[in-house]
This record gives structure tokens, sequence and C-alpha cells, in this order.
């Protein structure tokens, strides 16, 4: 089996709730991602623990899309 | 996807060999909902765990003064309900579906203890995977992004 990304996703400010997901594709700066209804882009990503099996456990600091500059 | 491909895509359920996946398969239950459909509600009785199959879920917690907020979304693969099962107190938060065609997969209480007592092996890795869920989302929880 691929590795699994489990994701804590941690919208910058705090002002809208994070959210937890698993993903096949490990997220990278800039990477869109869906957060309830709506849209994020990835900002930072960190190891939040060891891996175990084929699970990777990652911390992602994210903000509102619709706040990219380009 | 064949619920046991799910299962094995959970982190729940790491480190169950094929057979163990099948008896949690035996007691897992398909439900399906829509968007804005509350699956349960803060207060009332937990009699289920589940995990997300596809779409998201969002926990809303009603505080003290009786402000509800959304606390966090819970995607693919996550579990939630888990903390009635382990103390057996009410639900301490309300769940809905945030999207259409959002998939769960329910496992009674009654029948996950069961299984747990009869087979103690399935019984230590499931209650060791709770318990690290429940550390992964107290990290989620505390994590402080500017880094202090």
């Amino acid at each position: 089996m691929s590795m699994i990304y489990k994701v804590s996703y941690v919208v910058q400010g705090g002002e809208y709730p994070g959210g937890i997901k698993n993903q096949e594709e490990k997220p990278e700066v800039g990477t869109l991602v869906q957060i309830g209804l709506m849209m994020f882009e990835v900002m930072e990503v960190h190891d939040m623990m060891p891996p175990r099996d084929d699970f990777q456990f990652l911390h992602a600091t994210v903000k509102p899309a619709s706040h990219r500059k380009n | 996807m064949e619920l046991k491909q799910i299962l094995k895509r959970v982190d729940l359920f790491r480190g169950l060999n094929n057979a163990q996946i099948d008896q949690i398969a035996s007691i897992s239950q398909e439900e399906n909902y829509d968007q804005g459909v509350v699956i349960f509600k803060q207060g009332s009785a937990g009699d289920k765990m589940y995990i997300v199959g596809a779409g998201q879920l969002e926990v809303q917690v009603r505080d003290s003064d009786g402000t509800t907020y959304a606390a966090i979304y819970l995607g693919e693969g996550q579990i939630v309900g888990e903390m009635a099962l382990i103390d057996q107190g009410k639900r301490s938060a309300s769940v809905m579906a945030v999207e259409n065609g959002t998939t769960i997969y329910s496992i009674p209480n009654h029948e996950f203890t069961a299984l747990c007592e009869r087979d103690t092996a399935i019984g230590y890795i499931m209650m060791r995977n709770i318990a690290q869920d429940l550390s992964f989302k107290l990290r989620h929880r505390d994590f402080d992004p500017s880094g202090s």
C-alpha cells in the first residue's frame, strides 16, 4: 500500500476552523486544499510525529486561497 | 472501493491483519448524507462511532453561553464519536455533513466492544490507535502556527 498522509490543517489567524483529512499525496507549499466549503493554500508543512507503518502525520498551515497575491 | 480497502486506509485500523479487518467490516454499516444533515447532536447518547469514507463532516460545539461554532472539519479517513465509545458519556459536539454525497461508516459501540473483548489482540490495537488519534487531535488543536 502506498503512503497515506494524515494532515492537520491549521488556518492562519485562527478565525476559521481547521481540518484533518487523509491524502494520497503529500501537501506542499502552494497546494490548494478544501476545508469545509472554502479553499485554502498551503503555506508550511511540518512533520507532526514520526511515521508509523504506511501513515505519515503532518501539520500544514494554510491561508484562504482568495488571498493569493499572484 | 470495497469496504475492506477503505478500512485499510484508515489509521484507526493500522496494524490489523486481513482477517481482523474482515471482522471490523462485518460490523460496519455504510450511511450516506447530503449537505447540512445532522448525524448526531451534542448532548445525545453516543451509541456509535463513525469513519469518514468520502466528503467532510463539520464538528459543531455549543458553548456554555449558547453560542454554536464550527470547531473542526474531518475528512476522509477520520473518526468521530469515539469519545462516547471510550467513556460512555454524551456527545461532546454535534456533527453534520458538509457536502452532498458524504459517506460514513458507523460501528455500533456494543458490537465494537464485544469484538474487542472476544479478540483482545484487536482490542489492544484498536484502543492504542484510538488513543493515538485523540493525541493527534489534541496536537492539531494546540498547534501554534507562529512556532512559539
